[in-house]
């Protein structure tokens, strides 16, 4: 009986693991797609940019998957909603926030699922979205006249290996703030222009206002992306660089090292607020704004809220302008740019290509500037009288000098486990319980390793 | 020998099944069906699929094409440093943790047996920090490790613990962090404790410690021959328990740092669902489950043979 029971259960589960569909062996990656490479061109996809309009895309469903996390009465929905009556598509949007967005998009290219039609790419997943066959290639879609209307940094940012992978959203990377007010009382008279004068004026900030608490900068150096980011800009600044020309990792020599050794040593100098290593950028802009710090590296979207009384102590007192530069060179900074993609598995693409055109379009890239102080891609719009109308805090200029020196990191599809060495080395370094040449010797060689596994 | 027969007769008519039995089971099985079949989607389906995946070249973003590769991720993962460090780390925290929870749940159990006024109080209220959820157990007390303002340099500074100058950074390395994070991990799970050994405690006949006291035991003795070896099936159970919970620490390392070697169940997210190692991720989700597994069979084993012993 008893072995009847088991033979019995034993056939059940059989069924059952047959019926679920459990198939055993892992299903090609790329969310069904077969291997090899990705479609391009626009037969191959099927979408044709001056199809856009097409009647018969009116009454289609797209839905969105980007950051926002104002909810259905934000700015974002508002803009939205103005594309539906221009085009007749409706829109159903996934707002998240942007720390949950990378996981969602995965996990609805595993689940090869068609319910989104657009998400947004940061800058880094670009390798991801192609070799994953995540996203769809715009190489060939989005005509070269259009293409060459993007600022090339934020351009550069949606490519990988000259694939375009997404519409250029909006232009960003990480800028220099200080206290004007700070810097006086130092008796500082200008910002600093390199990063050498701003270990001079730290020293000299920190002797002075010190004793009341203040430290001269604050960094966003927890062990995480935020981290890797400001090393990527100070890479650039000293002359280094992250891979050499055979892609091998080269940032554990020349500048690379140069960067660290001086972060280092803004450590050991006492100049940077302690807490910076448990910091990300959100925790170093409330230092700033608390009048706790005089300097700090950031991205856009500061203004609002450190001219906010409610929020903050340093109304009216701070500035932005370049990251200093080091030698020859007179600013680097990490680019945090971004882009909106179609999914590969999406059933609406013609409807979501339309959407992409229209965020790529003057008319939205000024609205997002009004509403959202997000800066546009499009090149023309910063000659703008609009957009210069638009700039209340009077910094779109400093922040557009900025772009001119942006840096981008590498976006290969092991970024992300890339990043992650580094950061841990990074913090290793800067804790002090690494030097910095064995710190990033030791991240080099796992890289390449990560490197070689990826390609073997 | 006639009742070896009726045994057998007996046994017969016990394993023969009617028609209207047959009708019976399918009828059940029918109801059932809907029910296994969403279990078996959800999870046997997922841990089988895994342990087929462990043995696959499987990287969901690279490009690479899926292969079989046999036993080489689970060589890779006992190659990695990486992997080790989040091990010895995890182990480091549970056992910490656990152990803090277990003598801390214990007395604060006996406490809470006592008769004072309040006590319903304090039972109802002791429960607040499990109800909490984790990530926000986690913010908490990452804005009590923050140097400079956060709560414990604070008391510490004003206690004259730590100079005016001094200000550590809690949470400024990986190993360090360990330490803090067992803190909020104790401060949050000892209630949990709490309540599995005062449920424990409530089942322990009073005439076992009157006896105990005729033969003149006092508080520690009571506890020790008495309290104790009555308590051994709720602490069996509060333990295991615990010891998985633990070792699977995640999500409130996520708040505190960056770094996923802090904890073997990190990595393998960050395996699976960061760089889309599929393939190694699963090999890495079930050494972690062997591991658990074979600690739980130590463990019951160990205790069944002290009971055995008694």
């Amino acid at each position: 009986m008893t072995r009847r029971v088991t033979w019995m259960a034993a056939a059940a589960a059989g069924l059952v693991l047959t019926v679920s569909g459990c198939g055993g062996a892992p299903p090609a990656p790329g969310g069904g797609n077969s291997g090899g490479s990705q479609k391009t061109g626009a037969n191959a996809n099927g979408l044709d940019w001056n199809k856009t309009s097409d009647p018969s895309l009116k009454g289609q469903t797209i839905t969105v998957l980007w950051t926002d996390t104002n909810g259905p009465n934000g700015p974002k929905a508002k803009l939205l909603k103005q594309f539906t009556k221009e085009t007749g598509i409706k829109v159903r949007e996934l707002g998240v926030a942007y720390n949950n967005l990378y996981d969602k998009v995965m996990t609805a290219a595993m689940a090869n699922t068609s319910d989104i039609d657009v998400v947004e790419m940061d800058t880094i997943w670009a390798g991801q979205y192609y070799q994953g066959h995540i996203a769809v290639d715009l190489t060939h879609v989005i005509p070269k006249q259009v293409q060459d209307g993007f600022t090339p940094s934020s351009l550069g940012s949606v490519t990988y290996q000259g694939h375009l992978m997404a519409m250029p959203w909006y232009s960003s990377t990480k800028h220099f703030y200080w206290n004007n007010k700070l810097l006086h009382e130092a008796d500082i008279t200008h910002p600093p222009r390199t990063w050498d004068e701003f270990r001079q004026d730290s020293l000299i900030i920190q002797k002075k206002l010190g004793p009341k608490g203040i430290y001269a900068s604050g960094w966003s150096w927890k062990q995480a992306e935020s981290l890797t980011c400001d090393y990527v800009g100070m890479v650039g600044a000293f002359g280094g660089q992250f891979f050499d020309k055979n892609g091998h990792p080269a940032f554990d020599k020349g500048g690379g090292l140069k960067a660290l050794q001086f972060m280092v040593q803004l450590m050991k100098d006492k100049t940077v607020d302690p807490a910076s290593l448990q910091w990300t950028e959100q925790d170093v802009l409330n230092a700033f704004e608390a009048g706790k710090i005089a300097m700090m590296s950031n991205w856009e979207g500061v203004f609002p809220q450190v001219n906010d009384p409610s929020q903050s102590k340093i109304v009216g007192q701070a500035d932005v302008g370049l990251l200093p530069g080091e030698g020859n060179v007179v600013s680097a900074s990490c680019t945090g740019s971004e882009g909106v993609a179609i999914m590969q598995n999406s059933k609406h693409k013609e409807a979501a290509l339309a959407f992409l055109k229209w965020i790529g379009s003057r008319e939205y890239q000024l609205a997002e500037f009004q509403q959202e102080g997000q800066y546009p891609s499009l090149k023309s719009l910063y000659n703008d009288p609009a957009l210069k109308k638009a700039d209340t805090s009077h910094t779109l200029a400093k922040i557009q000098a900025q772009f001119q020196y942006g840096i981008n990191r590498p976006n290969a599809p092991g970024y992300v486990n890339w990043s992650d060495t580094l950061a841990s080395a990074l913090h290793s370094a800067l804790s002090g319980q690494m030097a910095p040449d064995k710190a990033l010797q030791k991240a080099a060689a796992k890289i390449e390793q990560a490197i070689q596994n990826e390609n073997s | 020998m006639a009742a070896q027969m009726a045994t057998r007769t007996n046994q017969k008519h016990r394993f023969t099944i009617t028609r209207r039995q047959w009708r019976d089971w399918g009828l059940a099985a029918l109801f059932l069906l809907p029910t296994v079949y969403v279990l078996a989607k959800i999870f046997v389906v997922p841990i089988y699929e895994s342990a087929v995946w462990s043995f696959y070249h499987y990287n969901l973003l690279d490009g690479t094409p899926t292969r079989f590769i046999g036993l080489r991720n689970y060589q890779e993962i006992l190659a990695s440093s990486d992997f080790w460090v989040a091990f010895d780390r995890t182990v480091y925290f549970t056992v910490v943790s656990v152990a803090a929870e277990l003598v801390f749940g214990f007395f604060s159990a006996l406490l809470l047996h006592q008769m004072f006024p309040g006590r319903t109080f304090f039972r109802a209220i002791i429960i607040i920090p499990w109800a909490l959820l984790t990530l926000v157990n986690g913010l908490l007390w990452d804005w009590i490790y923050q140097p400079g303002f956060g709560a414990l340099s604070v008391i510490l500074h004003g206690l004259h613990i730590l100079g005016p100058h001094q200000d550590p950074v809690w949470l400024g390395s990986s190993a360090g962090i360990m330490n803090f994070v067992a803190v909020a991990d104790i401060w949050k799970m000892t209630p949990f404790m709490t309540l599995i050994l005062l449920a424990g405690l409530q089942s322990i006949p009073g005439e076992l410690y009157e006896s105990a006291m005729m033969d003149g035991a006092g508080f520690w003795k009571k506890l020790r021959y008495v309290t104790i070896p009555q308590l051994m099936p709720s602490i069996l159970v509060a333990l295991v328990l615990r010891l998985m919970g633990a070792f699977r620490v995640y999500d409130i390392l996520t708040v505190f740092t960056g770094d996923p070697t802090t904890s073997v169940s990190y990595l393998t997210f960050n395996y699976a669902f960061r760089y889309f190692y599929l393939g190694k991720a699963s090999a890495m989700a079930w050494f972690s489950t062997l591991f658990i597994l074979a600690l739980i069979v130590v463990y019951i084993w160990a205790l069944k043979r002290n009971a055995d012993a008694q």
